[in-house]
C-alpha cells in the first residue's frame, strides 16, 4: 500500500494506492498516522471504530475524518492498525496508539474530487482534507 | 484561460455557455497579474462547477483573493433563490463563520514601547491555541444551548463577558436568526462544548498592529481609528463544532441528491432546496454554529483585554473598543434587487454601503467596516463597503490576501525557525507553538494584499480606510 501528498493551494490532497480495497483503507491510516504523529510518550490508548456505509469513496472519507476527530477529541496519536474488517456494510477497526497532543491540523475529510476506483490491477483513491 | 473575456478593467467573465451544465456566467474580479495566479490552480474550474447549482442567479463570483478550495473556491460567492434554489454546506465551508474581529486600543504603539513583546507573550498565554480548551484558562461560559441560540449576547448577559456595545458592533448583532441547537448532532455539540474562547490552528491568529496610514480620515474617525494607534485583529471561527455541522450535512445532502433530482459535477457541492427539510435544518444548524463563532471571537477578545490589563493596565483594557466583527464563511438570506436570495460567501466578506440598515448605526454613515488581513508579517487593511458591492457582488468583497502556494511548497522554501527570526528582525514579535505551521503561513505563500485591495477599490466594491502594520503575532 502507498500514499502520496499532492500539491493543493489551500488544503491537503492525498492519493492512495493498493492492490485491494482493504489496502486503500490501510494506506489512508498510514497517511493520517503521518499527520497525527508528534508528542512524546503518553498513556497507551486503544480505540474501536465502527463506520457504516456501502459507498467505498464516502466510507474512505469518513475513515480519515474519524481519525482526525479522534486526534482532536481524545488526543489519539495512532501507532498501529491492529484490526481492519471491511465488508459490504462498512468497516470495523481497532487502533492502538497513545494519548498525546497530535497536531491539530485536519478539520475534515471532504468529498471534493473524491474517488475510489479500480486502476492498473489494483485500487486507487483520492481524498482532499480541509486544513 | 481562453474562455475568459474581459468585461472591464478588473472584471473577467466565463460565459454561461462555456459548459453545458452552467446555469449562469462566472465572473472574476482581478487584474492581469492576479488573474495569472488564479488561473494557475483549479479556482476557475471550481467556480464553473458552482455555476451549475440549481436556482443560482445572476453570476457566480470570484474575489481577487480567490484560490482553489474544495467544491467552492475560497473567495467564491453564489446567490440562490428560494424556494427551489439550493443551499450548499460546502459553499459555506467547514469552519462556519470563520471571521475577523478588530479591537482598537486607546494607546499608541509608541506608548506601548518595550512592553510590546510582553503583551504578545501575555496574549499567547491568555488565548489557548491548537487543541486548547476554553475552560483551561479560567473562562466560565454559559450553557452551550444559550450560546448557540443567542451568540455573544449570552456571554454578556449570562456570564458578564464583554459588553453590549461589542455585540451591537458585530455583523448581524452576533446572532443569525433561526438557529436551532436541535439541528446539531450530538458529536457537533460535544466538539464545541469546551472550545469557546480558543483560537484553533491553521491560519487562525491574534495579531497586534499599529495603524500606520489613514486614507479616509472621516471613516477612520467613525470607526475610532487614528494613526499610531494599537489595534488587535482576531481571526478564528466555530472550531470543531462548525466542522462537524458541515461534515454531517454534506453527508446528509449527498445522500438526498437523487431524491431531489439534483446532479452535480462534484460531490462536495452536495446541496438541497432551501425549502426542503435538509435545507431548512442545515440553515438552522449553520446559524447556531455561526452564533457560536461570533461568541468564540467575543470570548477571545475578552481574553485579549485581560492580557492588556495585566501588561498595560486596567484603564487601557477598558478603553480597548471593538471596531466590528465580520464573517467570512456563511450563507445568509438577504434582499438583493428586490428578491430574497441565499447568498453563500465562502472566504468572502459582506460589505454593505453607507446608509444600509444592516450596518450598526454608529458606522452607518461610513459604510460597513471590512477587515482584510494580509499575509503574516505584511499589512492588513480596514475597508468600508461601497454601493458598487450591492450592484456587482451581492454586497460582498474579498477576505484576505489569498493563498497562492501550497503548504508543502511553503515548507520547502523556508524553515519555521528561520521565518520566525526574519519576522522578529523586521519588528514583529512571534508566538507560535509550531514551526511547521509558521512556515506554512509564510508571506510568500500568499498573494499581494495591496494588489487585492487595489482591485476591490477599482471595482467600486469598497474603499480603503486605513492600513495596519503588524507588530506582534500569536499564531494558532
Amino acid at each position: 500500500v502507498s500514499f502520496r501528498w499532492v500539491e493543493h493551494t489551500g488544503e491537503l490532497e492525498v492519493e492512495l494506492e493498493a492492490t485491494s480495497e482493504r489496502g486503500v483503507f490501510e494506506a489512508g491510516f498510514e497517511a493520517m498516522r503521518e499527520l497525527l504523529a508528534g508528542g512524546e510518550g503518553g498513556a497507551p490508548l486503544v480505540v474501536e471504530i465502527d463506520l457504516p456505509g456501502r459507498d467505498r469513496a464516502a466510507l474512505l472519507a469518513d475513515w480519515l475524518a474519524e481519525l482526525a476527530f479522534l486526534g482532536e477529541a481524545r488526543g489519539l496519536v495512532p501507532d498501529r492498525l491492529a484490526r481492519l474488517e471491511l465488508d459490504e456494510d462498512g468497516l470495523g477497526a481497532t487502533i492502538e496508539g497513545r494519548e498525546g497532543e497530535p497536531p491539530h491540523l485536519v478539520k475534515a475529510a471532504t468529498y471534493h474530487r473524491l474517488r475510489f476506483d479500480r486502476a492498473d490491477g489494483g485500487w486507487r483513491a483520492r481524498v482532499v482534507l480541509d486544513v | 484561460m481562453s474562455e475568459l473575456r474581459r468585461v472591464d478593467e478588473v472584471v473577467w467573465e466565463i460565459p454561461a455557455d462555456a459548459r453545458p451544465d452552467m446555469r449562469v456566467p462566472a465572473r472574476v474580479f482581478a487584474d492581469e497579474e492576479l488573474l495569472e495566479a488564479i488561473a494557475d490552480d483549479r479556482s476557475l474550474d471550481q467556480l464553473q462547477d458552482v455555476a451549475t447549482l440549481p436556482g443560482v442567479v445572476g453570476a457566480v463570483l470570484a474575489m481577487p483573493d480567490v484560490h482553489q478550495g474544495y467544491g467552492f473556491p475560497v473567495g467564491g460567492i453564489a446567490a440562490t433563490e428560494p424556494p427551489e434554489g439550493v443551499v450548499s454546506p460546502g459553499g459555506v465551508g467547514y469552519d462556519i463563520n470563520c471571521g475577523v474581529r478588530l479591537l482598537a486600543a486607546q494607546f499608541g504603539a509608541d506608548e506601548l514601547g518595550e512592553r510590546r513583546e510582553a503583551l504578545v507573550h501575555e496574549i499567547s498565554r491568555a488565548v489557548p491555541a491548537g487543541k486548547g480548551t476554553g475552560a483551561e484558562r479560567g473562562l466560565v461560559a454559559p450553557r452551550l444551548e444559550d450560546v448557540l441560540a443567542e451568540g455573544p449576547r449570552a456571554l454578556v448577559e449570562r456570564a458578564g463577558i464583554g459588553t453590549s456595545e461589542d455585540v451591537e458592533l458585530t455583523e448581524s448583532s452576533g446572532r443569525l436568526a433561526g438557529a436551532d441547537a436541535a439541528a446539531l448532532s450530538e458529536r457537533a455539540r460535544s466538539r464545541g462544548a469546551d472550545q469557546l474562547g480558543t483560537l484553533g490552528s491553521g491560519n487562525h491568529f491574534v495579531e497586534l498592529q499599529e495603524v500606520d496610514e489613514v486614507r479616509e480620515p472621516e471613516a477612520a474617525r467613525t470607526y475610532g481609528l487614528r494613526e499610531g494607534q494599537v489595534t488587535v485583529l482576531i481571526h478564528s471561527g466555530s472550531r470543531g463544532l462548525g466542522h462537524q455541522v458541515c461534515t454531517d450535512y454534506v453527508k446528509r445532502m449527498d445522500a438526498s441528491l437523487g431524491r431531489h433530482g439534483i446532479r452535480l459535477p462534484d460531490r462536495q457541492l452536495a446541496c438541497a432546496p432551501i425549502s426542503s427539510p435538509e435545507g431548512r435544518e442545515y440553515l438552522a444548524a449553520m446559524a447556531a454554529a455561526a452564533n457560536f463563532a461570533f461568541a468564540n471571537r467575543h470570548a477571545i477578545a475578552h481574553r485579549v483585554r485581560a492580557a492588556i490589563a495585566r501588561v498595560v493596565g486596567q484603564a487601557a483594557a477598558e478603553g480597548t473598543a471593538q471596531v466590528y466583527d465580520v464573517a467570512h464563511n456563511v450563507a445568509k438570506l438577504e434582499r438583493h434587487g428586490g428578491r430574497e436570495l441565499c447568498v453563500h460567501r465562502k472566504g468572502a466578506t459582506r460589505a454593505f454601503p453607507p446608509g444600509s440598515e444592516d450596518v450598526p448605526e454608529r458606522h452607518r454613515g461610513a459604510g460597513q467596516p471590512v477587515f482584510i488581513p494580509g499575509s503574516m508579517g505584511t499589512a492588513s487593511y480596514v475597508l468600508a463597503g461601497r454601493p458598487g458591492a450591492m450592484a456587482r457582488t451581492f454586497g460582498t468583497v474579498c477576505h484576505g490576501a489569498g493563498r497562492r502556494m501550497s503548504r508543502t511548497g511553503a515548507r520547502k522554501r523556508v524553515k519555521g525557525a528561520e521565518l520566525r527570526r526574519e519576522l522578529e528582525r523586521s519588528g514583529v514579535a512571534v508566538r507560535s507553538g509550531s514551526n511547521r505551521g509558521l512556515a506554512e503561513e509564510a508571506p510568500f505563500a500568499y498573494k499581494d494584499v495591496e494588489r487585492v485591495v487595489d482591485v476591490v477599490e477599482r471595482a467600486g466594491l469598497a474603499v480603503a480606510v486605513a492600513r495596519l502594520r503588524p507588530i506582534g503575532i500569536v499564531k494558532g
